[in-house]
Parts: C-alpha cells; structure tokens; sequence
C-alpha cells in the first residue's frame, strides 16, 4: 500500500493545523458562517440533515487494517458506532460535533487518511476496481496510476476551482466494477496491438440529472502522457465549462453541447500547447510508486486445497457463501473475498464499529491486512488463501457479516435518502429495507440470479439508479413521497441508462410491481438470462404491463 | 428539494441548526433554542415573529445557530407543511445506532 511520503505528511499535517485553527475561529465568533462553509466543506464536513456530517477520503478504495481500526475508533469516540460507505468508495460519519472535527482529522492523519477534496468543485477522490493487484483479469494493478493522479490532483492549484466537482475512475480489467463510463473521466488501462501498456480515456460521463454514458476520448494514450493530457482535458473544461448554470457546469454538459469530435480537437490542441516533459513524472518516480503496490508474498498453492473442498461438501451455509461471495484470485491457491454489507436489518453500507474491527483483525489474519471498499458499498478481502476460507467464514458469521447475496436483488445500492442528506426529496432506506424483507428467502434470491437494484433519495442520483438493472428514484409531491422506476440499466463495460416507466409509486405498489416484474422474468427467462437480459430481449411493454397492472 | 415551498403564511416556527453540536433546534416560546420541536413555538401574531426573527438573528451573529429559516405550519396539526421539516421534527426514520443501542 501505498505510505505518505514526506511532502504528503507534511501536507496533512499543515491542512489539519489550519482547520483545527479555523474551527477554533468559527467557534470563537472571528469567522462567519459565510467565511467558515467553504473552509469546512474543503475538509469534508458537511451540514446535514439533522447533523453535521464527515467524509473521509478512501483513495482507491483501498484501506489497510490500521487505518480500519481507526475509523471504527472514529465511529465509537466521536460519532455513533458506526460509519457508511458510500458509493464513491468512502466513508461518512453522520453524527460529529464541530469541536470535535480537528481531533477526528488528528486521528485520520496518524493513519495515512484525511477528509480534503470530499467536497467542492475540485478533483475528487480517484475511484478504481476494488480487485485491484488480485485479479487475473488486469492488465496490470490500476492503484499506482490511481495514487499518480492523487498526488497529481491534490490541491492543484489550477483545478481548485473548476466549473463543478469532477469525478475519475480507474481500472485495468475490461470487466467494469467501477463504473469507468458514468464519471466525468473514466480511464482503462489496455494494452495496443504492439503490446504496450496504456490508457484509453472516456470523457463526459455521468448520473445526476442528466445521465450521460462516458464517450471515448483517446483510444490509447501512451503511459508518460497521462497527466500531460489529464491537464489538457481539465483546462479545456475550466475554460469552457459553464460557471452561469450549475445543473449545466459538469462536463458532461460541455461534451455533449461541444460535440465528441470538437471537443477531442480543442483537448488535442491544448494538449499540443503542452510540454509533457514538464508534467509527467519520470519512470523512476513511476517505479517508486508502483513498488508500494507490489503484490504481497503469495505461498506457492494450489487451487481448491482439501481443507476448502472438504468444507464444501460438509458446510451447505458456507458453499453457498462462497459460491456467491467469492472470486477467483490470480495467484493459485488465494482467493478474492466479498463482504456483503447488506443484511437484512443495516441500511446498506452501514458498518458498526465492532464489524469495522472484526474485519480489520480478519484482513490481518486472512488477507495480508489489506482491505476494499466497493462502490456497490460492500468491502473486499483482496487476498484470502482458499484453505482459509472456511474458517474466515465463522468469523464473518460470528461478525454478522456472512450475507450470501453479493450481485443478488437484496445487494441493493442505496444512499441515505431523506433520513440523513439535506439535499432528499424522499426516504431511499426503507425501500432498500422493504425489499430485503420482500425477497429475504436466500433461495429464492438465488433463483432470481444477478440483479441489480439501486435507489437514489433525489435527483442527484448518488444511488446511481440510472444504472440499475431495477433503479428507484424517490420523489415528493405535496408533501407525499413517490418512486419513480426505471429499467434496463447497466453498470458495467455495457453501460447503459435505464428508461423511466411512466408515472410513480407508493412505496407498498413499488415492491409489489418489483415482484410481478420478478415473476414475470422467472416465467419469461430462457437459459442462462439474468433479469437484465430478459428485458433486452422481450422489451419494456411487457414489464410495464406488470408493473402498473 | 420539496414540491411544497415555503409560503410564509399563516403559522410559523423558526429553525436552524446548532454550531456546536450540528443538531436542528427551534425557537420555543421563551425565544430560547429547543432540540424538541413539540416545544418550539408556532404562532400567526406578527409581532412575535418579528421577535423571533430578531432573535434569530442575533443567536446567529452571536454563534450559537447556523442557518436560520423560518418553516410554515400547518393549522390543524402543528406539524410543519414541507415534508423535508416534516422529517427534520422526527429525525431519521431509520439509523443504524438506534439498532446498537437496542442491542
Ligand atoms: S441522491 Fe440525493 S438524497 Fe441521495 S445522497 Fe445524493 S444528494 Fe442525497
């Protein structure tokens, strides 16, 4: 994993001091609201709801065991034992106190972690598979490109101020899990017909009110012009992005009102203005950062060891667990393992402090001490021996973390609604939970196969329901809340935007139009169809039909 | 945000949210801040809302609030009129540490 360097520590250490000193002030009267919003949004807190609410960065997604340990610290101390991961990979605190913020920020910064770029029209924090550096599937690990354009991005001077936030995701694989094609750049690492490793580069997608699949950009970008070119495309966005509208500043709108081509050309003109030796980072530095990405130790293995197999013949609960749960690794003998954060009775992504230590001990034993979050707001344990599965499956089991429908209807991804963010038009969590409980029977889950549901509690669409093969938005009209549905979206390589259904729900004629649509698919389906494929092939009307029958 | 906007007539409270603590208060009958909406004080008489916004006022210049905004009423429930205060009265409807402090 990567560790801070010098620059990096000193950085965090400077920004905590001036917050601490900044709150002092806020608190003192010797700085207003209007001074102090920008000065706390810049680190991550925000004004909720019913509360203050904190945002912690997780670069990447990727989280060692102590820095775990510290937000379970976090969650207990100072907030209400527990935290959210959301579906950018980080975690949120839905209860702080202002007084308390700088030490919460003291405590992140002992641990390599902080709160900056969570909020504001800057650069935020890079997204990436959560498989990263343990998937047979990569080109190559994505996290030192990742931790390249984090360094790169933090606080850079001239892209602090952008028309509006600007979100990139980042993978190596071309089976999509970070959703490359709704972020304002989305970059996959390939390699071209000579063999070499570079970068293909989306632009201009996004969710939101106006959900835009990303368009590519460069086909293939060579390795040292990344940042050259990463800076091309912001300055282009900075001088043409519109500042008049916000709802039309993101640079999706710029793409799509500039046209693909043109806005290629102004990006490759800016890009010839450039010296890239000037900004790329040599090989060296390159090398230096990728050596805190190298793969751990792996033991010479072989694949499904008896201790495993034995396991699955006698434990029906855990065959079940890791059929579902688990993915292959690339190293022979390890394996890739998913924690669902989706029970039953936790609003989805919801970790308790215990849970967050539990797993922090399991990441230690089981997994080198490194761990994962998801955007679906689930964790991984990136590399888990296959001999130790079953017993790393009675620890989760002891943890309340066994939940065996990881890709299943009840893995729902869901923000925090009307319950927690100021910004709702209505609750998203009750449905999330409603639905669980509709669908609770595992083997029915099962049945079901591969569906994905994501409920959004406003337009801003954070739920990332746009996407959803079933997507749930969640509206207000006179003071009445309502759920607008949409099908037939798709997160994945194969991106894709749900079609609205036509007019809301109430949250009882949701879930029983979710089920008549179930059912429908269950008589419908031919072999092998997941829910998403079914509705490709016979269309929407028939679903409709059911839905609003 | 809600459908329903804030008219401005017929009975108002006034709210905000403490700078300390974050927590959404209103202004109860002794113009002090209450965490307890079934204590803030709902009224139609003009010149009590002009005190309570005064108050308002100088509670935010004097640090103790952020965001001060008065919400309608309805008559016949005493509830607020917008959903969004609807649940601010109420808190969430759902949180995690409520589950762990039943456990
Ligand atoms: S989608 Fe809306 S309600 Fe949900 S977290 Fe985002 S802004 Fe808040």
């Amino acid at each position: 994993m990567y560790r801070y360097d010098e620059f990096d520590a000193q950085l965090v250490a400077e920004r905590t001091r001036q917050f601490r000193g900044q709150v002092e002030r806020r608190l003192a009267g010797r700085l207003s609201e209007a001074e102090f919003r920008p000065l706390r949004l810049m680190n991550g807190l925000y004004l909720q709801l019913h509360a203050y609410m904190l945002r912690v960065a997780v670069p990447y997604g990727t989280l060692n065991s102590e820095q775990f340990r510290m937000l379970a610290h976090l969650a207990e101390k100072y907030d209400r034992g527990y935290g959210h991961i959301t579906t950018r990979q980080n975690m949120q605190f839905n209860w702080p106190k202002l007084p308390d913020v700088p030490d919460m920020l003291d405590n992140l910064a002992s641990v390599q972690m902080h709160a900056i770029q969570t909020s504001g029209n800057c650069i935020r924090n890079v997204t990436c598979d959560p498989y990263a550096g343990a998937t047979a599937e990569e080109v190559e690990d994505p996290r030192p490109m990742a931790e390249l354009i984090r360094q790169w991005s933090t606080l850079h001077p001239e892209f602090s101020f952008l028309p509006r936030k600007f979100k990139i995701a980042v993978t190596a694989a071309e089976k999509d899990r970070a959703l490359i094609k709704a972020h304002d750049i989305g970059i996959q690492i390939i390699l071209n017909e000579d063999g070499d490793v570079g970068y293909k580069i989306y632009v201009g997608g996004g969710l939101g009110r106006t959900p835009i699949i990303g368009q590519v950009l460069r086909e293939f970008l060579s390795k040292g012009e990344l940042l050259a070119y990463l800076t091309a495309a912001l300055r282009v966005y900075n001088r043409y992005g519109r500042r008049d509208n916000k709802y039309k500043a993101r640079i999706k709108i710029l793409v799509q009102e500039t046209g693909i081509e043109s806005f290629r050309e102004q990006v490759e003109a800016e890009y010839a203005t450039i010296d890239v030796s000037d900004i790329s980072v040599s090989d060296a530095e390159r090398d230096r950062i990728s050596s805190y990405f190298a793969p751990p130790e792996f033991e010479a293995l072989a694949n499904e060891p008896k201790a495993l197999t034995d396991a699955l013949d006698a434990n029906r609960a855990f065959s079940l667990w890791a059929k579902n749960n688990v993915a292959a690794h690339k190293a022979p003998g390890y394996a890739i393992v998913n924690i669902s954060l989706k029970p039953k009775d936790l609003a989805p992504g919801d970790i308790t402090a215990t849970q967050m230590r539990a797993v922090s001990d399991m990441a230690d034993k089981f997994s080198f001490g490194e761990l994962r979050s998801t955007h679906q707001q689930n964790l991984v344990l990136p590399h888990v021996k296959q001999a130790d599965l079953p017993v790393l499956f009675e620890e989760l089991e002891a943890a309340g973390l066994a939940a065996d429908n990881i890709n299943l209807i009840t893995d729902i991804i869901c923000c925090p609604g009307m319950d927690f963010c100021a910004l709702a038009t209505a609750r998203s969590i009750p449905i999330s939970q409603a639905i669980a409980e509709r669908f609770a029977d595992p083997e029915r889950q099962r049945t079901i196969g591969e569906m994905q549901i994501k409920i959004s509690g406003c337009i801003n669409a954070c739920g990332h329901h746009h996407v959803g093969h079933i997507g749930i938005l969640g509206l207000e009209k006179a003071g009445v809340e309502f759920y607008q549905v949409k099908l037939g979206g798709d997160a994945s390589e194969h991106a894709e935007i749900g079609k609205v259904t036509g007019p809301g729900f109430s949250q009882e004629e949701l879930i029983d139009g979710i089920e008549n649509m179930v059912d429908l698919y269950l008589k419908q389906r031919e072999a092998g169809e997941r829910f998403l494929d079914t509705y490709r092939r016979i269309g929407i009307a028939p679903f409709k039909e059911v839905l609003y029958a | 945000m809600s459908t329903l906007k804030h008219k401005g007539k017929g009975p108002q409270s006034m709210t905000a949210n403490e700078l300390r603590d974050g927590f959404s208060v209103w202004l109860d009958e002794n113009l002090d801040w209450t965490r307890d909406f079934s204590k803030a004080l709902r009224t139609e008489d003009q010149d009590l809302i002009d005190r309570m916004h005064l108050r308002a006022e100088t509670d935010e210049k004097s640090n103790l609030v952020v965001g001060i905004y008065f919400i309608d009423i309805e008559p016949d429930t005493g509830l607020p009129a917008r959903y969004r205060e609807k649940f601010r009265v109420n808190g969430p409807s759902y949180d995690t540490a409520d589950l762990l402090e039943t456990n």
